[in-house]
């Protein structure tokens, strides 16, 4: 038996990869392992439930989106933009990582992680909404339910959620023009 | 679908009104009939045995359907019921004096489940009287024992909200003279006792007609098409007759299966099933889901179908089949065979079988929620794809599934996805 395999060009962290052959039913966690040595995304519940797998899909509208690499076929991703956990601090000429982002920064201030399997998905996560924000700030008094919604899916087995949603907490309110000065009540209508 | 029959609405109300008219001149009302096969037992039962029985009756007519709303106090009322005439609630039926039945007599209750007449007013045939008038006066006697008991919940009934004319009670006296039948046809044949006993469960009880059977003018249902399927809510309920299940691969014995656990080879129980199944089907005992099967298939069950051959060629389905690979495979597996306590397999799937594609659409568009089923299984969510994939895209993918797993033509078009995906929650 032999596996049917297919061309897939795509681009991840800003490089363009491809085209490869890859079979047609290879999850795009696998392909970030084994085709790309990008190990960085976490196999977790491989069933779409624990989102320690989830890559940021940036999509042409300039918008970015959560996909469970976990159960998404590597050719859902053909010709699209992708960026994994790899892709996020800035890195020096030998490809060593010099400064992190934001979020990661806060999360290791605040002790976010203990076993950190958990940890990708939730760095993606959080920089989309932090991207988000910057787009379209938030009211006052809806910066708590804003993080607790966009990460809600998110599961940390050592239940290191307090610590997670105060660093992001702490990015988002100290990042300037994320969050209105006003509260949905001084505001305008809904 | 239904518009046509809808815009003559007002012509109904007037010829209901003429109806009642004359009903109230006669004098006359419904015949009365006698009860269907009563299976109470002989002579009277103590109160405890009454109220047991009651019980297992008010779960097996599944009154808490509408009667217990989510969060709220059991048979206290306030469930919505979206209809094209606009939207019914359901009423509070604990004991309580001023707001539930408290003052009813076990005479007022039949009469309601039987008539659609409470001591002051008509019901509307949102309340399944027209399924309930089968039921044994043994058997209301005893789910009113049954609800004199729950707790009294001092809970307001809400109004319906109904448009104009419908909003007028007085014509469902009209409406009950022209359409409230005694009997419902059968979609089955069949003479045993099972069976019997399943019709009795099927049409009085579970009032399976109500969603089952398509629905003509009126409102009323169309009783030269028993249980040959409907789409009165967004997920349709599938034709039910034996031909239909049998072409869907349905056994009695996965029949008994999905009512009592919600989960067969065939799928599991979405869309309003998913209550049915919680609610009243997985408390009814092994001899009742048999008898339910056996009526649903009749004495001689059509032989199930197998899945027919790949109906189109490879070429035409390589696009679905691409869609499903990206996004479907994780979860119900590369070959359609699903993967346990996550998603049902594909492959053979009932709704994938079925002929209409309505929910087959419907459930890519929506998703389907997390689903916990009585004892241990459970499915995980479905996302919808409607904001992730557009028309013909999603006709792509029900096509490969049909053509592929589903013994069914490659026939779904980007205009089918178009309308319901406009006719969806999203818009």
């Amino acid at each position: 038996m032999s596996i049917a395999t297919q061309p897939l060009s795509l681009n991840i962290n800003g490089k363009d990869v491809g085209p490869l052959d890859v079979p047609e039913g290879l999850m795009m966690i696998d392909f970030l392992h084994e085709y790309l040595d990008l190990t960085g995304s976490r196999l977790g519940c491989g069933q779409g439930i624990c989102h320690a797998c989830v890559v940021i899909h940036d999509k042409a509208d300039g918008t970015s989106e959560e996909v469970r690499s976990c159960i998404t076929g590597a050719h859902w991703f053909q010709g699209r933009k992708v960026r994994t956990v790899e892709g996020h601090g800035k890195r020096n000429d030998k490809g060593e990582v010099v400064e992190l982002t934001p979020v990661q920064q806060k999360f290791l201030e605040h002790f976010s992680f203990q076993c950190g399997y958990c940890t990708p998905g939730f760095v993606n996560g959080a920089t989309i909404l932090v991207e988000q924000l910057k787009r379209k700030p938030v009211a006052k008094d809806k910066v708590d339910e804003t993080i607790t919604t966009a990460l809600d899916g998110h599961i940390c087995r050592c239940t290191g959620y307090v610590r997670y949603f105060e660093a992001v907490k702490d990015v988002v309110t100290s990042t300037p023009g994320l969050v209105l000065a006003n509260t949905t009540d001084s505001g305008s209508a809904k | 679908m239904q518009r046509p029959a809808f815009l003559s609405l007002a012509r109904v109300a007037l010829a209901a009104l003429a109806a009642a008219t004359l009903a109230a001149g006669c004098g006359g009302d419904t015949e009365a009939v006698a009860p269907a096969a009563d299976q109470a037992p002989k002579g009277q039962l103590p109160p405890a045995g009454q109220i047991a029985r009651g019980r297992y009756l008010v779960r097996a007519a599944d009154c808490a359907a509408c009667h217990t709303a989510p969060q709220g106090a059991p048979f206290a009322g306030g469930v919505e019921l979206a209809s094209p005439f606009g939207k019914f609630y359901g009423t509070n039926i604990t004991p309580d004096k001023k707001h539930g039945i408290g003052n009813w007599s076990a005479e007022d209750f039949y009469t309601a489940l039987h008539d659609g007449k409470t001591p002051d007013k008509h019901l509307y045939p949102a309340m399944p009287y027209t399924s309930y008038r089968g039921l044994s006066r043994a058997d209301t006697d005893a789910m009113y024992a049954y609800l004199m008991q729950v707790k009294p919940a001092a809970v307001p009934n809400r109004p319906h909200d109904l448009q104009f004319p419908y909003n007028l009670r007085f014509a469902l006296a009209g409406w009950n003279l022209l359409f409230l039948e005694n009997k419902l046809p059968d979609a089955s044949t069949g003479n045993s006792e099972s069976w019997q006993r399943g019709r009795y469960l099927s049409n009085a009880l579970g009032h399976c007609a109500e969603c089952h059977t398509p629905r003509a003018a009126f409102g009323r249902m169309d009783l030269s098409r028993p249980l040959a399927g409907a789409a009165l809510a967004r997920v349709g309920a599938p034709d039910i007759t034996p031909a239909g299940l049998a072409t869907r691969g349905w056994t009695a014995a996965d029949l008994q299966q999905f009512f009592a656990t919600g989960i067969a080879p065939q799928g599991s129980a979405f869309g309003e099933m998913y209550p049915v199944v919680h609610l009243s089907s997985q408390y009814l005992n092994q001899g009742d889901l048999a008898a339910m099967s056996n009526y649903l298939l009749g004495d001689k069950a059509p032989a199930p179908q197998p899945v027919k051959a790949v109906s189109a060629d490879a070429a035409q389905l390589a696009p679905g089949r691409r869609h499903y690979v990206a996004v479907c495979a994780g979860c119900h597996g590369r070959e359609g065979e699903g993967k346990p306590h996550v998603a049902v397999p594909m492959a053979g799937n009932s709704t994938v079988r079925n002929t209409d594609a309505h929910n087959l659409i419907v459930s890519m568009l929506d998703g389907i929620e997390a689903q916990r089923f009585p004892g241990l299984e459970a499915m995980q969510d479905m996302p919808g794809f409607a904001t992730r994939m557009n028309d013909e895209e999603l006709a792509q993918l029900a096509n490969y599934l049909r053509a592929t797993w589903g013994g069914q033509p490659a026939d779904v078009t980007p205009a089918a996805v178009k309308a319901l995906r406009a006719a969806g929650p999203g818009h």
